[in-house]
Formats: structure tokens, sequence, C-alpha cells
């Protein structure tokens, strides 16, 4: 299934994962999304949106090393791959390409 | 300090999360939870709870397949793997076991089809639930009566002014015909014909083969037919439009066919309805002619209670008007009085459905009717059997379980759950239970002819219905989980310490195993001991003197058939070799449906305290010789003496009624003939002689008050008292003159004492019954004891090993090991002696006439009971008692 939609959501999270590639994990990302958002956001949207991007082939993942931290538990890193990257420039520039097109329109400040 | 997240919650997530989320999910739960406690541990918690609570969705939850294809399924199959194993390696306990099971679930599986043919009677009618019988509830002269049939006019007043009314259809019946086709000239006698109403098909919804449904019955002399009554006499095809001769005399027309009627409804065996129009009193207006079994369907909605009031109304509003309208003597008073002195008559009605089961055999029925008590006593035996069997599997299971702990052990130190060690003793009470259900259809199958004579049905096992195989399936899944249960959590329990050093761990078990094995021999017991009460009865009543000769009589069928030259057949058979006598007369003393008339001594006619009710029989002049009654005193009739025409000889409940003496009575003057509107002209009988009581009714009740007169009412029977014990030969003589007179009549015979053991047929069957299922019952228990005995003597073998090598004797330690089991077997008899005592001597109670339980009947019960375990038991008690110590000693 070559489903390569991406919601607005999903869209943060994935430029989130390429911001901070190869270093994006959970919770990583939701303190990032708020700073940026300054808004709460609940850790569970996070993982959902990043286990769709993933289903999608946009990101793909991989385990870090056990450490002290979390009681032990692994943390799972994002990268985002080819396809995503991909998928981005095509959204920045479909966006930008159409922003262009915006004529100069005064709001009479 | 290290910080613990909520427990619960995480609990909740690991059980549901799927499993490759889980240690990222929880990772990045636990570490925001762990940044956030800094600021606030309560804010934490709960921020963490509620986030676990929005994981659950389904892209995060497990999937269930996976769950059941993966391991479970996995496990299941290598519980049946062992299962299968286990029950190999030993043979000898499993197919006790399984032939144990079987054998109770084939009682049980023949029990639940009997019932369940009991429990449908009359129910596949249409809207069978708003059909009622009107009954007549009636005392009189201290004698209370119950009748299925009631007065003729009681239909046409109901059509009438019922308003709940819907359907009604009324019944007359007239008892066997002789039947043939009109160009025939042989007759076919027809047991079971009744005459019925048009409305009878939509009553009862029954639909027509041929014929119209509406119209076939509205004509007088017209008849409809079963189908296989039809295909009897002319196939199917032409049946319409033929005429029929009934009894010689009376032409019918076949207006329509039915199918036939089925097994268990009260029509059973009904073949020939004629249309009720036919008979001659079908419209008379006399409310004392109570021949009518007449049914009514309510209207939906209608109460019953509203019916039954309705009921009660008639008899002031039209039975009584009429009744002094007829009977010049009764006027409003003297019923009163009757009314005061306890004597009552009330309509009454009844559901279809209950006919069967709960009301006794009434005259006016169509037919035998079953008894709720047989349906209780049944269930009780079927429960029983399952049980007993039951039981065995857990005793023969707890049993083993001391080979099974080495089992238990390994499998606990392997990180088996106990969950999963009940599942395996589960699966294999299922398993056995289903190999028995197996052979359980086949020996059900095997047994139902047996079984339907045992039970006087003619059912079969049902394979085609889906709802029969839900629900053995079902009750053989239940039975499997109950069976294993027992061993299942008692095993399950152990400590995988003990098992693996081999120690002794029987948790509780010995105990319950005591107590299985009492409550096993405690049912047997009562069964045995009920078995041989009714057997005893049964001899008691059969053997009793009757007060009358019931041997050597041949009782021929139908003698009307012979018409005008009756008196001549008679004399040709009195003069045959061995013939001793000869009597002409429908009343035998065998039980049958007969109604009082009322007497009136000379003198006190009309007076309702001096009225007798007693069973009036037309009799001729050899009747009491012909049965051998005793006469108490005077003499019998006298061919030679005119008068004895209007004489009466009377019995002595008769002459008790009356209030005299043997010798007082002769003389006196009674008569029946009191509705006789000319006093003067009122016919008399002259008591001539008094009879001593003979048992005309079976033992369940007294001899009740009985005349003889002379007469010729409907004779339709002819007793032939023979001398010898070689009958074939006379029988042929009697064959050949009734071809002579009554050409093209059947020739239709019986003996008399074999229709006497019809009217105990209902206790013979209890007694089978009984006999049969308490065989099964001590089976099955004496199975469980021999595997308890096979198993003791294995587990014991070292004990005996030891006590012979110091001497013990073989009778000594054969003892030893029986007594065990002789002592449960004791308890369970003294358990179940009291018990036994109590429940028939309530059975005993229904009989007038009837054995004292005594001591005898337990002796022998208990007796058999200790006989037949120390049978089983001591065969593998001998067995160890004899075998070389030196085997069991050097095996460590």
């Amino acid at each position: 299934m070559s489903d390569h939609s991406l919601g607005e959501f999903e869209e943060l999270i994935l430029l989130m994962v390429a911001a901070h590639n190869r270093q994006a994990y959970g919770v990583l990302i939701l303190e990032n999304l708020e700073e940026k958002l300054n808004k709460k956001v609940n850790i569970s949207a996070v993982h959902m949106a990043l286990k769709r991007i993933e289903a999608k082939g946009f990101v793909e993942s991989s385990y870090g090393g056990i450490t002290n931290e979390r009681g032990g538990r692994r943390k799972k890193y994002y990268a985002i791959t080819a396809l995503g990257k991909k998928v981005l420039d095509r959204q920045y520039e479909l966006r930008t390409s159409i922003y262009k097109q915006i004529p100069n329109i005064s709001f009479g400040q | 300090m290290k910080i613990q997240p909520p427990k619960r919650s995480l609990k909740f997530l690991r059980w549901f999360c799927r499993e490759d989320f889980i240690e990222e999910i929880e990772g990045d739960l636990v570490e925001l939870f762990e940044k956030r406690y800094e600021w606030s541990p309560a804010k934490a918690k709960r921020s963490f709870t509620w986030s676990v609570l929005k994981y659950f969705r389904p892209a995060f939850i497990k999937s269930f397949q996976k769950i059941n294809n993966s391991n479970t399924t996995a496990m299941f199959k290598n519980y049946l793997k062992v299962s299968w194993r286990n029950l190999k390696r030993q043979p000898f306990f499993t197919a006790l076991n399984t032939f144990g099971l079987a054998i109770g679930m084939t009682g049980a599986l023949l029990i639940s089809l009997f019932l369940y043919d009991e429990l449908t009677y009359d129910k596949m009618f249409a809207d069978a639930d708003r059909i009622y019988r009107v009954n007549i509830d009636n005392k009189i002269a201290g004698e209370a009566n119950k009748y299925a049939a009631v007065s003729g006019p009681l239909a046409e007043i109901m059509r009438r002014d019922y308003p709940h009314l819907e359907n009604l259809t009324r019944f007359k019946h007239t008892g066997s015909r002789l039947i043939r086709q009109l160009e025939a000239d042989q007759n076919v006698k027809e047991d079971n014909v009744v005459g019925a109403d048009p409305a009878f098909f939509s009553m009862f919804g029954f639909d027509l083969i041929l014929g119209d449904k509406n119209s076939a019955l509205s004509e007088a002399k017209s008849l409809v037919m079963t189908r296989s009554a039809a295909e009897k006499h002319f196939g199917l095809n032409d049946a319409l439009g033929q005429q029929m001769l009934l009894d010689n005399d009376e032409v019918f027309l076949v207006t329509g066919i039915i199918e036939d009627l089925p097994d268990n409804s009260f029509l059973k065996d009904y073949s020939l309805f004629l249309s009720i129009t036919s008979f001659a009193d079908h419209d008379s207006p006399a409310w004392n002619n109570w021949n009518f079994p007449t049914f009514i369907k309510l209207k939906d909605g209608a109460s019953v209670p509203d019916l039954q009031d309705y009921l009660a109304s008639v008899k002031d509003r039209y039975l009584l008007p009429w009744a002094m309208k007829s009977f010049p003597g009764l006027t409003m008073e003297s019923v009163k009085e009757q009314e005061a002195s306890g004597n009552y008559m009330v309509f009454d009605a009844i559901p279809l459905t209950d006919i069967h089961l709960y009301s006794p055999n009434l005259s006016g029925d169509f037919n035998l009717n079953g008894d709720i008590q047989d349906v209780y006593i049944l269930s009780f035996i079927g429960i029983f059997l399952v049980l007993l069997a039951s039981v065995n599997f857990m005793n023969l299971s707890t049993a083993r379980s001391l080979k099974r702990s080495k089992e238990v052990g390994i499998r606990k130190t392997l990180g088996s759950v106990r969950s999963a060690i009940i599942g395996q003793f589960l699966t294999e009470g299922i398993l056995v239970t289903f190999l028995s259900l197996v052979l359980a259809i086949g020996l059900a199958s095997l047994a139902m002819p047996y079984f339907n004579v045992l039970a006087g049905k003619s059912m079969t096992l049902p394979f085609d219905r889906p709802s029969f195989w839900l629900i053995v399936l079902g009750a053989s899944l239940l039975l499997g989980l109950f069976s294993g249960s027992y061993p299942a959590f008692l095993m399950s329990k152990f400590s995988p310490l003990k098992g693996l050093r081999g120690g002794e761990q029987t948790v509780g078990g010995a105990k319950t195993r005591s107590l299985l094995v009492i409550i096993q021999f405690a049912v047997s017991v009562f069964l045995i001991a009920s078995t041989l009460v009714v057997f005893r009865q049964l001899n008691f009543i059969q053997g009793k003197d009757l007060g009358f000769q019931k041997d050597q009589i041949l009782v021929l069928n139908d003698v009307s058939a012979v018409g005008e030259q009756i008196e001549t057949f008679k004399q040709e058979i009195d003069r045959l070799a061995k013939v001793e006598h000869t009597s002409l007369s429908s009343y035998l003393p065998t039980p049958s449906d007969r109604s009082g008339v009322t007497y009136f001594p000379e003198g006190e006619v009309f007076q309702a305290s001096s009225a007798i009710i007693i069973d009036q029989w037309h009799v001729d002049f050899d009747y009491v010789p012909t049965l051998n009654i005793n006469l108490v005193s005077g003499r019998n009739f006298d061919r030679d003496l005119t008068t004895d025409s209007l004489g009466v000889i009377l019995n002595e409940s008769a002459i008790k009624m009356l209030g005299k003496t043997p010798e007082e009575v002769l003389g006196m003057r009674i008569t029946d003939d009191f509705r006789n509107p000319d006093e003067a002209k009122m016919k008399f009988y002259t008591v001539i002689g008094v009879v001593k009581n003979f048992h005309f009714e079976t033992m369940r009740n007294n001899i009740d008050a009985l005349s003889l007169i002379i007469g010729r009412r409907e004779a339709n029977l002819m007793m032939i008292k023979l001398n010898a014990s070689d009958f074939s030969e006379t029988i042929d003589q009697i064959d050949a003159l009734w071809g002579e007179l009554a050409p093209g009549q059947p020739f239709d015979y019986y003996f008399m004492d074999d229709s006497f053991n019809e009217v105990y047929k209902a206790e013979q069957r209890l007694g089978s019954i009984f006999i049969t299922f308490t065989t099964l019952s001590i089976f099955i228990a004496c199975l469980g004891l021999f595997g308890l005995a096979a198993f003791n003597a294995e587990r014991r073998a070292k004990e005996i090993g030891i006590r012979k090598v110091l001497g013990a004797t073989v009778t000594q330690i054969t003892l030893r090991l029986s007594s065990d089991f002789l002592k449960l077997v004791v308890i369970g008899i003294i358990i179940s002696l009291p018990l036994a005592w109590f429940a028939m001597d309530r059975w005993l109670q229904d009989f007038s006439y009837r054995i004292e339980i005594g001591w005898l009947v337990f002796a022998m019960a208990a007796a058999v009971a200790v006989l037949i375990s120390i049978l089983t038991v001591s065969h593998q008690s001998m067995k160890a008692a004899l075998s070389n110590p030196i085997k069991s000693l050097r095996s460590e």
C-alpha cells in the first residue's frame, strides 16, 4: 500500500524526526513539539503518529543500548528514510509554489 | 530513592499492549513520569495513568488471533497428546473409566429420551396451551369419582353462552368395532373407534390428506380414517366414497383421510372417527348421560378462573332445572339435603397438556395416562447413574494421583503454572467423556428396542436433529469438566519438591474417595431394596387368592357376531369334551370402566339416606359356577325358577352397605327402577344369595359393592372354563363352530389370567425399569470398587511383602485388604436402608392390599451388596496376597 498522504500532525512529527535525525525518540519529540507549539500534547498521540508514518515507510526505527535510565528500558530511535525526505521535499515545494502565487495583498495595516 | 510509576496502570498496559511496542511505550512513559515526578508526584501519577488509558485503542492492543493461534492451540494440542498417551499407557484404568461412564451415559440418554417423550405429550396440537378438557367431579353415597366425559347438552350450552370460547369439540366413545367394505366378506376389528364433531379438525389443527375439512364429519353415517387404516382396507387412492359396514349393521361413507396420530398424544392409536350425528343420543337433552368427552379451546387471553367459574355455574343454571323437570321426586330441598351430606357434582376443566402426566386414569380417557411420579423416579435414576459413573472417574483418577505426582513435579519445575496443569487434567476428563459418548451412543442404539418394550413406547434416537447433537455434546462437555475438575484441582496443588522426591502425597484424597464409595453403595443398596419391594408386592398381588378362579378360562370376544344363534353356539360348546362351563356376559371380573347403579330397599324408596350405589353386572345362570365364586349364603340363579329373572346376588361389601348379615339379607327386595312414574309397577329384585368378596378391581382399590342380575344386555363376551391343560384341540373345535355360525367374523380370544396380568403392567414396568437400572448402577459401582481395589493392592505391594515375610497368612492379608472396602460398603448400607424404607412405604400406600416390608428385604439387599463387593474386591486382594514377596520387595 503506497499511501503517500501525510496529515498535518504526522507532517510535524516527520519534520521533528528529520530535524533530530537518529536522535529522535518519543519523549524528545514530545518535548520539542510542546515547546514549538506551545501547548500540551499527549505522548500517545506522538506514538500513534510515529507508528503511522513508520508503516507508510517515511521513517525507520532502531533500538538504542540499555542504560540506567528509564528502568533499563531501551529507547527507540527514529530516522527519516529517503522516501520520507522526498515526501517532505514535495510537500515543501508544493506549499511554497502555491504560496508564491499569492498576490501581494495588503490587509491595510 | 527509586520512584515507581503506578503499578496497576503499568500492569494494565502490559496486559493489553502489543509486545513489539511495549518496551518503547513503557520506556517513554516512565521517562516522562520520572521527569514530571520532580514537579509533582501526584500529577505525574495521574498523567501516567491517563496516558496508559489513551493507549487503549486498536492500534496498540494485542491482536486476539495471535493469542489463539500461537500459544493456546499449541498447548491444547499438547494437552491432547499427553492425555492420549496417558490413557494408552494405562489401558486397564482407561477401559474401566470409559466403560463405566459409557454405561452411565447410555442409561441417562435413554431416560432423557423417555422423559422428553412424556413431557411433550399432546403439545404438538395447534394452540395446545389454550385447549382444556371438561371433567365431572362427583361424589355420591360416599364415593368420589372423576369423569373425563360429560353431559351431551353442555357443548350446545357453551357454544351459545360462553363468550371466551374459540372452538369446541365433542367425542363419544364407542369401543371396538367390526368393520369391512360393503362388498367384502371378512370383518376386521378396529380397536380404537370414536365419534367426533366436525370441529375436531380445526380444534386440533389437522389437515386432511383427502376430503374436505369442513364437511367431512358433518353428515350422519360418515367417517374419517387414518392413513394406515385406509391402507389396510383399500389403499389410499380410492378411499374417498367407500362404503363401510360397521358391526354387520350400519353402512358408513368414508369422507376423509387424516395422517396417523402422533404416538405421544391422547389420540394415539385411534384410527376411525365416526360423525357424532350418527349416534342416536347426540342431541339428547339428558344431563345425566356422561358419555361425551368434551374439549374446548379458549380465545387468546381468556382466563382460566373465569372458565372454572362458568363451569361451576352450569349445574345450577341448566342441570338442576332439567333434572327437576325429569324426575318428579327431585326437589330443591332434596338436592340441598344431598349436598349437606357431603355429596357434590361439579364441572371443571383441566389443560390438555396436563392430562397425560397429572390426571389419573378416568372413565372417558382415550388412552392410559402416564404418571408424573414415574417422571420423577426416572429423572432421579438417570441423574444417579451419571453421578455414579462420574464419581468412578474422580475416584480412579485421584487414586492414580501418586503415579502422576512426578509428572506434575516436573511440569511445575519447568515453569508450568497451575492453570496449565488443571487444563491438562480437564482435557483428560473431557477426552474420556467423549470416548464414552461414542460408546454410549452405540450402546443406546443397541438397547433402544429393548428399552421401548420396557417403557411401552416406540422411540428412536433422533440422529437427524441438530438440537439432539447440541444437547448431547454440550452435556458430555459439562460432564467431562465436572468429572475432571476434582482430580484437576487436587493434583495441581501438588508440591513439585515432594513429587520429584517420590514421597506420598494424597491431598485430602483418601477421605473424599471413601465418601464417594459410600455414596455409590448407598445409591445401589437403595435401588436393590426398592427393587425387592416392588417385586414382592407384584408377587403378592398376582398370587393373592382373588376369590374366583381365573385360570383355564378362555374368553371369546365379540360373540354378538353370532347373532340369534348364540344360545345354540353356547350349547354346542358346552357339549365339547374338555369344557366345564360356559357363561355369557360382558362383565368380567377384571378391572375396567364401570358405573354404579342406585338401589333403594323396598319401603324406603327416595330416602337419600338408605340409597346404595353399587355395581350392577348383567350375567347368566352359569356365571357363578364358571368363575367358581363361593357363596356365603343363599344359592345361585336357577334356570328352572322363573322368579329368578328378578333375583339378585350381592357380595359381602354390598350387604355391609345395607347393614345386614348374609342370612338376614336373603329375601330382601331392592329396586333400581325408582324413576318409574307408576310406583305400583316398580320392578323389585329379590336377594337370593350372597357371594364372598372377590377381587375384580386392582389391588390398589378396596373391593367395591356389587350386584349380579340375570340379563343379556350387550353380552359380547363368552367365558369358557376348560378342564385340561392342553387347550389347542378345544380351541380348534371352538374355532370350527365359530366358522359355521359366524362366517367371516374374526375369531378373537384370550386367556383371562393373561388379561389379569395386563392390569399390573404399570407395576411390572416399574419393576423391570428398577431391575434394569439397579443392575446398571451396581455394575458401575463395582467397576469403581474394582479399580480402587486394584490400585490399593498395587500401592500396598511392599507392605504386603513385608507382612508375608513376617509370617502373615494369605487369608489374613486378603481379609485386611478387603475389610477396608467392606467398611465403606457397610456404612453405605446403613445410610440407605432407612431412606429405602421410607420411599417404598410411601409407594405401597397406593395399594389397599399390600405386603409388610419387613426386615428380610433389607437383610437381603444388604447381603447382596456385601456379597457383590466381596466378590469384586477379593479377587484383587487375593492376587496381591498370593504374589511372591520377593518381587515386591526387590523393586526399589
